[in-house]
């Protein structure tokens, strides 16, 4: 009794007592927040980030967008643990020049895909903390989204939002891009203009709402002539 | 839950499995046979964790197949027995440990018939009568009152009976059927199946 | 035939093996971000890209692991009758409340006469079906024909035996029909694998199995059948919040399996309402 009374009320020893051994468990995976989107159209991909890079409280860059080019038909966004982030485009693109270099041409969106699944699942007791989401053009030239889950679970999609505010970006695509559960509305076809400027607005609400998203937002257009690039500024608070 | 039994007579072995495969709180199957036949003369009785039951079992039958080719003869039971004790006792100090609770039953054509109890930690004990799960808490006792060691099969078989209603008595959850079998000089003899109540 | 290496790491290191040849050490990912001191458990120099869990996070897989879980919640089911096997699943893909797909397919055609089910991590899955397929075709390239229902379910549960208790996350049944007739095993990442003539896997699988008791009959017409898988999955979306979407439904028959139909739930809900 007398001596419980002399560790304190949270019963710990003062700090230059021995309090017996002290864990302090080291966590390989921080989440550097971010937002990826990607649109396919008739004849296009979109593939959209923030540029924000954050931890916790504080944002440590305001310009690193999670678009990464791939090949000319594809792009890949890419969100979560930043580390891991470039690990594994790393990793892609290694592939993809291992690939080009055997087989004298580039990979499709589609096998880039099936790719990016076995190398996710290859760290499946040890995953790779990333949400991905590739944009491009399949064989057909016809656009593609195929989104991914940390441990290689994918499919394909017509519209897709990743990253932390996936879950704002997706009801407001799944009422403007796929109508969902709407009567008598009228299934018109996304033209790239429209899929721009789409995309400009659902970003700008989520850098309102989400605080890892914000700075900048990052627009990779994919059509057979290439790929374009566009930067608008989003709220930097 | 699950419950495995075996009665030894002065030439007889009976033994008794319930039939549910379950899956957390699912019966996925009710005429699962958990009954493997290592030889002629005999039976392995497994249960124990999902899987590691049937990879063991499976094991072990094979490896006492492959020594009646190599060496022309079977094992005896209780060769058998220290043969699957050994085995899950080596593997008891692995890192992958088999979680599975054992009977072995069997006739020897020298040594009569032969019943070996053994659990997951590798113990192993012969014994006239054995059973294993929560139902053992509730039959043992009945065995212990109404075993003889020159029992006869249709007493063997009463026995058995008493013990299938008192679990369906007693016991919080529904095993509705069993397998039994037999083992004698002549080999192993499928009998029919317990079951009671509906169903 | 059986895979006597770890499957996941065969595949793996020869996936990557040219790979690990180029950039032996200096680019470390082969061993992850382990190897700046931190210890994997990889051993040094080992090229298998394949790295058993950390023990860092041993113990702790609801940490990390948790956060990063996906699909769980769904509802899947096939059973036998006397024209072969009806398999009917939903196709919501949660990640915690969040549903982060109404459009999944959770059943993997392995080949055009194999149909297997998704239930647990949609990754885990699906790998290893994928990995079933590949050692069905060759096994019919070796034997010169079909694998039988029980053998290859008997591949997918000693593949995945291999990594019990290490996180794997999988219910799956493995359908066809092979020269014994229909075949149905339940098979999972705890080790289990039964033969039966009616299975449901998933958070809403007991809703499935309250309708698919009450009116399974082995005399049921195809027509029937269909309705009734269908009728389960859609009262298991109807009470178990983690299933929903559509209602996909598979006929395996003698000549393989054939695709039934592919309906939303509310289209559902609007014909059954109609109907009452």
């Amino acid at each position: 009794m007398l001596s419980a009374q002399n560790f304190g009320e949270s019963g710990k020893m003062k700090e230059y007592h021995y309090a017996g051994p002290t864990e302090h468990r080291f966590s390989p995976y921080a989440f550097n927040g971010g937002t990826v989107l990607a649109v396919a159209g008739e004849d296009f991909a979109i593939v959209a980030s923030d540029t924000r890079l954050s931890e916790g409280y504080s944002i440590h860059s305001r310009d690193s967008p999670k678009c990464y080019k791939l090949t000319d038909t594809t792009v890949l966004g890419c969100s979560g643990f930043h580390g891991d982030c470039l690990t594994l485009t790393k990793i892609i693109d290694a592939r993809l020049k291992m690939y080009k270099h055997s087989n004298n041409k580039t990979m499709t969106s589609g096998a880039i895909a099936a790719m990016l699944s076995t190398i996710l699942y290859s760290r499946r007791f040890f995953p790779y903390y990333v949400y991905n989401i590739i944009g491009g053009l399949d064989e057909q030239g016809k656009g593609a989204v195929y989104s991914f889950d940390p441990v290689g679970s994918y499919q394909r999609d017509t519209y897709k939002a990743g990253g932390s505010a996936s879950a704002m970006l997706q009801p407001l695509l799944d009422n403007q891009i796929g109508f969902k559960n709407m009567e008598g509305v009228e299934h018109v076809p996304l033209t790239k203009d429209k899929a721009v400027q789409l995309v400009k607005d659902v970003f700008v609400s989520a850098a309102e709402r989400d605080v890892y998203t914000g700075d900048a937002l990052r627009i990779c257009i994919v059509t057979k002539e290439g790929i374009e690039e566009q930067n608008i500024p989003l709220r930097k608070d | 839950m699950e419950y495995l039994i075996g009665i030894q007579g002065p030439d007889f072995v009976l033994v008794a499995a319930d039939n549910v495969a379950a899956s957390s709180i699912i019966q996925m199957k009710h005429d699962y046979d958990k009954m493997f036949k290592l030889s002629e003369k005999i039976l392995l009785l497994c249960v124990g964790e999902a899987g590691d039951t049937v990879q063991f079992a499976e094991y072990i039958q094979k490896n006492v197949q492959l020594y009646k080719m190599r060496n022309g003869y079977e094992l005896s039971p209780s060769a058998a027995a220290n043969f699957t004790r050994k085995n899950l006792a080596d593997y008891l100090r692995s890192r992958t440990p088999y979680h599975v609770n054992l009977l072995l039953a069997g006739y020897d054509d020298a040594d009569g018939p032969g019943l070996f109890y053994m659990d997951y930690l590798s113990s192993l004990a012969k014994a006239p009568f054995a059973a294993h799960g929560y139902g053992a808490f509730l039959t043992l006792s009945i065995l212990d009152r109404d075993y003889k060691p020159d029992l006869t099969r249709e007493e063997a078989m009463n026995i058995l009976r008493k013990c299938v209603e008192e679990l369906n008595k007693r016991f919080i959850l529904n095993l509705h059927s069993f397998n039994v079998r037999l083992i004698d000089k002549d080999g192993i003899h499928d009998m029919e199946k317990l079951t009671v109540g509906a169903k | 035939m059986i895979v006597s290496k770890m499957a996941l790491a065969s595949v793996l290191s020869s996936e990557c093996a040219d790979f690990s040849l180029d950039f032996r050490q200096p680019f470390g990912f082969n061993c992850g971000p382990g190897q700046s001191g931190a210890d994997c458990d990889a051993a040094p120099g080992d090229s298998v890209s394949f790295s058993v869990k950390n023990p860092m996070l041993a113990g702790d897989d609801d940490g990390v692991e948790r956060k990063i879980e996906f699909l769980h919640g769904t509802t899947t089911l096939a059973f036998k009758f006397e024209h072969g096997v009806i398999v009917a699943v939903d196709s919501r893909a949660t990640a915690g409340s969040y549903i982060a797909s109404q459009t999944v397919k959770k059943v993997i055609e392995i080949n055009p006469y194999l149909l297997g089910t998704m239930a647990g991590g949609a990754a885990d899955c699906s790998f290893w079906e994928r990995l079933l397929a590949r050692q069905c075709r060759i096994y019919e390239l070796r034997n010169k024909e079909r694998i039988s229902v029980a053998a290859a379910s008997k591949l997918l549960a000693n593949m995945v035996y291999q990594y019990k208790g290490m996180g794997l996350s999988m219910g799956t049944m493995v359908c066809g029909w092979d020269k014994r007739g229909p075949g149905l095993y339940y098979v999972d990442s705890e080790g289990n694998r039964v033969c039966g003539d009616l299975f449901a896997v998933g958070s809403g699988s007991m809703y499935a199995y309250g309708v698919m008791d009450s009116g399974l009959r082995q005399d049921l017409t195809v027509d029937e059948a269909c309705e009734l898988g269908r009728r389960a999955i859609y009262q298991a979306t109807f009470r178990d919040a983690y299933s929903g979407g559509q209602v996909n439904l598979y006929h395996v028959h003698s000549g393989g399996w054939t695709r039934i139909s592919q309906e939303d739930v509310l289209m559902l809900h609007q014909k059954y309402k109609d109907q009452a």
